[in-house]
């Protein structure tokens, strides 16, 4: 069982997606960038609650399982001042980023290889 | 129900209690008590005992009853009419269609 | 209706990604798909495309979900646009907000393919139904006004029937709720040939269009046969047959119909299910009710139809009062009836006549707190003998070929005595000529009172003294029933003599009767005040007509009229 990603959820998309997966998997990517620089830019707890709220969704929907909890996790944590500790569990939400792209990229490579 | 009739066999005779308001809103029930069944009806007995109101389409009724029932040969008995039913039934002079008592 | 036609959805979310998904899953479904980044291009698309479902994002740049489905809402106006929110919210303030807002429904991240299908699918069948009712709605209240419409056009022509007559004479105030018509309430008025005035308060049963078919041919009827010069009983006679011929079983116009003669100061009443009329005094006292004792029109069959009618003593200014039943059957909201007492209340209250009606509709607006639309109110005031308009009757042939050089002899025995009148038809006759049209009125005056003299006091040997007073009157009306009813063997026989002079021309009338005569020089010998009511039919010939003798011991009338 992949902590990182729902393989299921993964399968569906291709399926759904048919022709648009790799543009779905692009586009994805570029999205995630934009969320996680508001992440660090974030000036205030709601920002920083809003931003998380929107990346869980997204990575949700493509099956990012581990991103998607960390997410909620933070979401749930600003809620609760003071914001103590805060930067570490940003920290861990770029790392499992870093996880997720490499396995999306890796992805990418295998569908247009065909 | 707010119609009711009971037929006795012996002497085909049918009762229709009419409880609550006798207005328009009973119409079909009340067609439907003498016209159902019984081919052969000797006499009718209308029992108001429970009819609170009764108003110009109710006469409108008991006329399609007299009729239904063979016209000025009918025996169509109207009983326990209250103080105010019995007032409408009097103004229209309708005891000189029905055996009101 | 397919399960699952095309709709146009419209998808707004600030997530690349997620639009994209989303927008693909709704596409493979079939339906056609436009996409908004923020709240505000949703609202702009909406307008644009009118999309029939919209699936938003609680959270967004610009203008979130929420304010986006406020919007769009107020723009959808009363059709269902159906709005699922598309959110993880999963605290419960924010999904309270997004009912709040105007959301119909959820969708959760991930997005279930399966779920949103089922979602689609519900919220259209929420949309078609809404469309339904909207449409029935508006066509119930298409319907409504055509009804309305053609109530007006239908009223609009009855008043014209309804109004041909003289409900605006002085001496009658009427008040009828405008649609009284299509509650069956039936008000009409006419003057007969010989200044008598004909009025009628009818009452159909039913409510709408039903209860108004009837009345069309009820005022023909009326004005037809009062314009003729036809009496209360021939007319009453004619109105039951006709409706008893046209009308269904259970249908039936209750009636109350009044002669006021003025000339002799009685008004002749028949009422068949009316509440009581009201005899009042010209203070407005009480005097008597006119209550009904007959079934109301078009229930007997002719031969069992009762015509007969009493006549009153009815001084000048004494009114009559008529009401509907819409008056004392008033309920308030705790289905407690006005009633008589009530009435009788504000009868007795009244002061000014000429506010009664006001008096009176506001007793049962304080009583109901509603006005009923099914009321009809009319007091008719009784006027000296002089009070009859003039009649404008209109003719309508030149009147050229007008006979001058005539005559005629008409015989009455037995049944025809008892239910023919001859008086309206000698006077169609007489209207033949034309210098004698202006004076039809005094012909049908003249000739009712001769042959009623000859009928009552000849054939049946009725005491005129007996009209004498109110109580008097009713007994001379009962016996002249009563040997109406009898075998009756007299004859009366009535002759015309039309003779041309050289400017113009002369009708002589005679009619004997084989009674016993009376003395004619005594009755003629009495003044008007101190015959009372009995010897006024003489005393009123001799007024309108040139000569008036009478011979043979009372047994003959001969009158003289010249043009």
């Amino acid at each position: 069982m992949d902590v990182h990603i729902d393989h299921k959820v993964l399968c569906d998309l291709r399926e759904i997606m048919e022709d648009g997966y790799l543009q779905l998997l692009d586009t994805f990517l570029e999205d995630s960038e934009r969320r996680l620089s508001q992440l660090h830019q974030a000036k205030d707890a709601a920002e920083l609650g809003m931003a998380a709220h929107s990346f869980k969704g997204s990575s949700s929907n493509m099956g990012a399982v581990g991103l998607a909890g960390l997410c909620q996790e933070l979401e749930d944590r600003v809620r609760q001042l003071p914001l103590y500790g805060i930067e570490d569990l940003i920290n861990r939400i770029d790392l499992e980023y870093r996880e997720v792209q490499q396995f999306y990229g890796s992805e990418r490579e295998r569908i247009s290889a065909g | 129900m707010a119609v009711e009739s009971v037929f006795s066999q012996e002497g085909k005779k049918l009762t229709i209690k009419i409880k609550g308001r006798f207005d328009f809103g009973k119409h079909q029930e009340f067609r439907d008590a003498y016209e159902r069944q019984h081919p052969v009806l000797d006499s009718v007995v209308v029992d108001l005992k429970e009819a609170t109101y009764l108003d110009s389409s109710a006469l409108g009724m008991l006329l399609l009853l007299r009729d239904h029932v063979g016209g000025d040969d009918s025996d169509i008995r109207l009983v326990h009419a209250s103080d105010d039913v019995r007032k409408v039934l009097a103004i229209s002079n309708f005891d000189k269609l029905f055996d009101i008592s | 209706m397919p399960a699952n036609q095309a709709l146009r959805v419209l998808i707004a979310e600030d997530g690349a990604a997620d639009r994209l998904l989303l927008a693909q899953i709704v596409r493979r479904q079939g339906h056609e798909v436009c996409t908004a980044e923020d709240g505000a291009q949703a609202v702009q698309l909406f307008m644009q495309q009118r999309p029939q479902i919209v699936l938003l994002d609680a959270l967004m740049p610009v203008m979130d979900g929420f304010e986006a489905a406020r919007q769009i809402k107020a723009l959808a106006g009363e059709a269902l646009v159906p709005i699922i929110f598309l959110t993880s919210l999963n605290e419960e303030q924010g999904l309270v907000r997004c009912l709040e807002a105007g959301g119909d429904d959820f969708m959760a991240k991930p997005y279930s393919p399966v779920i949103l299908a089922a979602k689609i699918r519900a919220m259209d069948r929420l949309r078609r139904l809404q469309a339904t009712v909207l449409e029935q709605r508006d066509q119930i209240t298409r319907h409504h006004h055509h009804l309305l419409n053609e109530q007006r056009v239908a009223k609009a022509v009855f008043d014209k029937v309804a109004h041909s007559g003289c409900l605006n004479a002085p001496n009658i105030r009427y008040l009828q709720s405008p649609y009284a018509l299509f509650n069956g309430d039936l008000l009409l008025a006419a003057y007969a040939p010989n200044g008598d005035m004909h009025l009628l308060l009818g009452d159909f049963t039913g409510h709408g269009l039903p209860a108004a078919v009837g009345a069309m041919p009820l005022a023909e009827v009326f004005y037809g046969m009062t314009a003729k010069g036809y009496g209360l009983v021939e007319t009453l006679r004619e109105m039951n047959a006709k409706l008893k011929r046209i009308l269904p079983v259970d249908m039936f116009c209750c009636a109350l119909l009044l002669n006021l003669s003025f000339q002799r100061g009685t008004v002749e009443v028949w009422s068949g299910g009316m509440p009581d009329g009201y005899r009042l005094s010209a203070a407005g006292e009480v005097l008597g009710v006119l209550a009904s004792r007959h079934l109301p029109l078009g229930i007997l069959p002719p031969e069992r139809f009762d015509d007969s009618t009493c006549v009153l003593p009815l001084a000048e200014g004494e009114r009559l009062l008529l009401l509907s039943d819409g008056v004392v059957d008033s309920g308030d909201a705790q289905e407690r009836l006005f009633g008589e007492q009530r009435l009788h209340q504000v009868l007795a209250a009244n002061r000014e006549p000429a506010q009664l009606f006001d008096e009176l509709m506001q007793a049962l607006a304080r009583f109901g707190g509603q006005a009923r639309d099914d009321i009809s109110l009319c007091d008719v005031r009784m006027l000296g003998p002089d009070g009859a308009a003039a009649q404008a009757v209109v003719y309508s042939d030149s009147g050229r070929s007008s006979p001058l050089d005539w005559s005629l002899d008409f015989e009455l025995r037995g049944d025809s005595l008892r239910r023919f009148n001859p008086v309206p038809y000698l006077v169609q006759l007489l209207q033949e000529i034309h210098g004698l049209r202006p004076s039809s009125g005094l012909l049908h005056s003249v000739l009712s009172e001769l042959y009623a003299n000859a009928l009552e006091h000849g054939v049946l040997g009725l005491d005129s003294s007996l009209k004498r007073d109110a109580q008097g009157f009713s007994e001379y009306y009962r016996q002249r029933a009563e040997r109406l009813a009898a075998e009756v063997g007299g004859v009366v026989r009535i002759g015309l003599r039309v003779e041309p002079h050289a400017t113009g021309g002369r009708l002589m009338i005679e009619v004997r009767d084989s009674g016993n005569g009376f003395d004619v020089a005594s009755v003629l010998a009495r003044s008007p005040q101190a015959q009372g009511f009995c010897g006024r039919g003489l005393n009123l010939v001799q007024r309108l007509a040139h000569s008036a003798e009478w011979l043979d011991g009372g047994r003959l009338a001969r009158v003289a009229v010249q043009w």
